[in-house]
C-alpha cells in the first residue's frame, strides 16, 4: 500500500475544508431564502427537487475539485495547471448539476478523463501515486458510477446493455490495475507492501537491538573466521566457484541448505524449527563462494553427514550420483512413510 | 433547473453503487493473488474465493436494484461481517496499513452501504 506523500497532505485538510465550505453555503443558501431573495430562493428549490443520487455525485465531485485545487501548489509545469483546470472544472460541474440540465454526460466525460490522465501520468512516471491521490480516484470513481445510474437509457439493445452493466467496473479494475502497474514500474519510498503485512519499525533503534546486531556481527565474524584463507575453505571441503550474489536465487537456496556449519546444522532457515539468528546472515556470507561440500572429506565426515543427509526415501533424487546404490537397495521406498520433500535434507 | 423526477432516488441505488465499487476491488483482488498462486498454494484458495464474493457481490447488488429481500439480507450480513473483520484488523498488532484509503474503503464504504441499505428498508416500508 502506498503512504501520503508530504506534499499531499494538503489535500485531506482541503477535503474536510471543502466539505465544511459546502456545508455552510448551503445553511447560508437557506437563510438567505428565508429572507426572500430570488436568486438563493431558486438555487435552494433546485437542490431540494434534485435526486439524492445528483446531490452525492456533486459533492463528491467538489470534494475531488477541492482536493485538486489545494494540490495545485505542490505539482509544476503542465501538471499543475492541469490540477487547475480538473479542479475548476468539477467545482464547476457540482454546481451545475443543480442548475443546467446537459451537465451530466460532459460531467461523465470529464470524470472519465481525471482518472484515465491519472494512470497515464502514473505509469509513465511523471506522477508518484500515494493514498491522497488514489483515494481522490476513489472519490471520483464513486461519482462516476453514480453518474453512469443516472442515465436513462433509450434503447435497450442488449449490446448497451452489456455495456452499461460492465463499463463501471471496468473502469474501476483498470483504475486500479494501472495504479497497480505503476507501483511496479516506478517503485519508490511510498510503496509499501500490506500484504507482507510489515511490522512498524522504530526510527531510532533500541539498546537491546544494537546489542542484539552487535551479536550477530561478531558471531558471525568468528563462524567465518577459519574461512578467511580461501585455501582453508577449499581444505575443509568446499569448492570455489564463481561469485553469485542475485542470480541463479533458486539453486543457490537449495545450496545454502545443504551447506552444514560447525554444529551439524544447515544455515538456511527452515519451518517448524528453532531460527539459528546467525545462520541467515551466514549463509549469505559464504554464498559468494559458492562452497559446497565434496563427498569424500575426512575432517568433515561427509560420509556420516550424508547418512543424514540420505536418510529419506526419495535421497536418489537428492543426490544420485553419491548414494544411488546404497539408498536404493538398503533402505527401500515402501518400507518408511514418505517423508515430505524439506525433510529430504534435514540432517 | 435540473428536473428530472423520472431518476430513481432510492437509497439502494446508490447502495448499489458502492457494491459494485467494493465488488471491482474485491475482483481486482482475487485477480491480483492469482500470480501469487504459483508458488503459493493456499493463495489459490484465496484467489477464488475473493473472486466469487466478488461475483456474488455483484449479483446481489443487481438484485437489490430489483428489491429483492433476500439480496438485502445477504447484504447487510457481508457488510456487518466486513465491518468485524475491519475493527480486528485495526486491533491486532499486525501492522495493518492505515490511511484514507484503507479509512474509504474498509470503514466508510460499508457504514455507508449499510445506512443506505436501512435507509432502503424504511423506503420500502413507507412505500408499503
Amino acid at each position: 500500500m502506498y503512504d501520503i506523500a508530504t506534499d499531499h497532505a494538503a489535500g485531506l485538510s482541503a477535503a474536510l475544508i471543502t466539505l465544511a465550505f459546502g456545508f455552510v453555503f448551503l445553511l447560508g443558501l437557506r437563510f438567505l431564502a428565508g429572507r426572500r431573495i430570488a436568486w438563493a430562493i431558486r438555487m435552494t428549490q433546485a437542490f431540494a427537487g434534485a435526486p439524492s443520487i445528483t446531490k452525492v455525485a456533486a459533492t463528491l465531485m467538489l470534494l475531488s475539485g477541492g482536493i485538486h485545487l489545494a494540490l495545485e501548489p505542490s505539482h509544476e509545469g503542465i501538471t499543475g495547471l492541469l490540477f487547475v483546470i480538473d479542479g475548476l472544472g468539477l467545482v464547476g460541474f457540482a454546481i451545475a448539476a443543480f442548475l443546467t440540465t446537459w451537465w451530466r454526460r460532459p460531467a461523465v466525460l470529464w470524470l472519465t478523463a481525471t482518472i484515465v490522465a491519472y494512470i497515464v501520468w502514473v505509469v509513465a512516471g511523471w506522477e508518484a501515486p500515494d493514498q491522497i491521490g488514489i483515494a481522490c480516484k476513489l472519490i471520483e470513481l464513486v461519482a462516476l458510477g453514480l453518474l453512469m445510474r443516472l442515465a436513462n437509457p433509450t434503447r435497450r439493445t442488449w449490446p448497451r446493455r452489456a455495456w452499461r452493466a460492465t463499463a463501471f467496473p471496468l473502469m474501476a479494475c483498470l483504475t486500479t490495475l494501472g495504479i497497480w502497474v505503476g507501483g511496479l514500474v516506478h517503485p519508490d519510498a511510498l510503496h509499501a507492501h500490506a500484504g507482507a503485512l510489515l511490522q512498524p519499525v522504530a526510527a531510532v533503534a533500541t539498546p537491546e537491538q544494537r546489542a542484539a546486531a552487535a551479536r550477530l556481527l561478531a558471531d558471525t565474524r568468528a563462524s567465518i573466521a577459519r574461512y578467511q584463507n580461501p585455501a582453508a575453505a577449499i581444505l575443509a571441503g568446499f569448492k570455489p566457484g564463481p561469485v553469485c550474489l542475485r542470480a541463479d536465487a533458486a539453486r543457490t537456496a537449495v545450496d545454502r541448505r545443504h551447506v552444514p556449519d560447525a554444529t551439524r546444522r544447515p544455515v538456511g532457515s527452515r519451518p517448524g524449527r528453532a531460527a539459528d539468528p546467525v545462520a541467515s546472515a551466514r549463509g549469505h556470507l559464504l554464498l559468494p563462494l559458492r562452497l559446497r561440500i565434496q563427498p569424500r572429506d575426512a575432517l568433515l565426515d561427509l560420509p556420516g553427514r550424508l547418512d543424514q543427509y540420505h536418510d529419506a526415501a526419495d535421497a536418489p533424487r537428492v543426490d544420485h550420483r553419491q548414494r544411488k546404490r546404497r539408498t536404493l537397495f538398503r533402505r527401500p521406498r515402501q518400507d518408511r512413510p514418505a517423508p515430505t520433500q524439506r525433510e529430504v535434507i534435514r540432517p | 433547473v435540473n428536473q428530472t423526477p423520472s431518476t430513481n432516488t432510492r437509497a439502494a441505488e446508490i447502495a448499489s453503487v458502492l457494491l459494485v465499487v467494493q465488488a471491482s476491488f474485491s475482483l481486482m483482488a482475487g485477480l491480483s493473488a492469482i500470480p501469487f498462486a504459483i508458488v503459493e498454494p493456499g493463495f489459490r484458495v484465496l484467489a477464488l474465493m475473493t473472486i466469487l464474493i466478488a461475483g456474488a457481490m455483484f449479483w446481489l447488488a443487481r438484485n437489490l436494484r430489483r428489491g429483492r429481500r433476500w439480496a438485502w439480507r445477504w447484504l447487510v450480513t457481508l457488510e456487518v461481517l466486513s465491518l468485524a473483520i475491519t475493527a480486528l484488523l485495526s486491533l491486532l498488532p499486525i501492522g495493518a496499513i492505515r490511511g484514507p484509503v484503507p479509512v474509504l474503503v474498509n470503514l466508510v464504504i460499508p457504514v455507508a452501504v449499510v445506512v443506505l441499505l436501512a435507509a432502503a428498508r424504511s423506503d420500502a416500508r413507507g412505500a408499503a
